[in-house]
């Protein structure tokens, strides 16, 4: 294959991988920020249930969190260990 | 060395089989909570606790609060798998903190194994209150056409819980030696701080998903 391809694929792998990671961040960031806001309210309102409602938020935000890391492993392997590099002898 | 120091090495072969280090250190992890727990065994005395057992009664009365607190009721039966898996999951993650040894869970094949058998110990606790026959006949509840659903459930599950933990490992592996490459002195700590509390976050996540499960598979509200 001709270098000018190996780049262009160098390229585009590099810009999706960029913008992949800004969106799968930025949504897991607003979702969890919501979640926290509400949570906080509550905790405040009802102190008596404050430890019931601070065990399931933490668990709640590793459960959000997850999609990021789902997003974050896809960019790993493209990074990293992509299938198509083989294509190109890399 | 790159990035690919962060994946699982082969550090030794038995036979024709190589054995990567995270086979070999979760038979470290294995020796130590067995070791633990005969040494915990011996000095048992219902009287006059030592510290020992405070330490391990304590995290059985943390899983049981965490049943409690997760599904309104306890399960006496499922208690001591919690347990293991929450220790193990724990003890896992932790491991690759400290300098000469390095996490299990940053290999795939561990954290498959452990979502894998959260699956059969969900089917079976299932068939421990309605049968073999029940529980799988249980796939096509609440009705025949939502047979394929429930299976397509029961996997998505079972790879969603494999991939969360491994992802919070590598992740945090990757970025500990990205740093490490850059700045060695003191910048990689803060990144071995909150390594720890996703390490042990993780652990507690998977034992109250894996209680969720359970109580799915045993339908408790019946």
């Amino acid at each position: 294959m001709q270098p000018e391809q190996i780049l262009q694929f160098a390229n585009v792998t590099t810009i999706v991988v960029g913008a992949a990671i800004v969106l799968g961040t930025i949504t897991a960031a607003i979702v969890e920020g919501r979640a926290v806001n509400r949570a906080f309210d509550n905790m405040a309102r009802q102190p008596s249930v404050a430890d019931r409602i601070r065990g399931l938020l933490f668990v709640t935000l590793a459960l959000l969190e997850s999609t990021a890391i789902y997003v974050l492993l896809v960019c790993l392997i493209l990074l990293f260990a992509n299938p198509f590099a083989q294509l190109f002898g890399l | 060395m790159g990035i690919e120091a962060a994946f699982p090495q082969v550090v030794l072969t038995i036979g024709d089989l190589p054995i990567r280090d995270s086979v070999f250190y979760t038979w470290v992890i294995l020796v130590v909570v067995t070791l633990a727990s005969i040494i915990a065994y011996r000095r048992y005395r219902a009287a006059n606790p030592g510290t020992w057992q405070l330490a391990i009664e304590y995290v059985v009365e943390y899983v049981e609060g965490l049943i409690h607190d997760t599904i309104g009721r306890t399960l006496p039966s499922t208690v001591p798998y919690l347990t293991t898996m929450i220790v193990y999951i724990a003890l896992c993650n932790v491991m690759g903190l400290i300098p000469a040894l390095r996490s299990p869970t940053r290999d795939i094949n561990t954290t498959a194994a452990l979502s894998i058998i959260s699956l059969i110990s969900t089917q079976y606790f299932g068939a421990t209150k309605r049968g073999i026959k029940g529980q799988a006949l249980s796939i096509f509840e609440p009705v025949a056409l939502m047979a394929p659903l429930n299976l397509i459930s029961l996997l998505s599950r079972t790879l969603s819980m494999a991939l969360r933990l491994f992802g919070n490992v590598i992740a945090g592996e990757i970025v500990g030696l990205t740093m490490f490459s850059l700045v060695p002195l003191l910048v990689p700590l803060p990144m071995n701080l909150l390594s720890m509390i996703t390490g042990l976050l993780q652990a507690l996540v998977f034992t109250v998903l894996t209680i969720v499960f359970v109580a799915d598979a045993m339908r408790l509200d019946d």
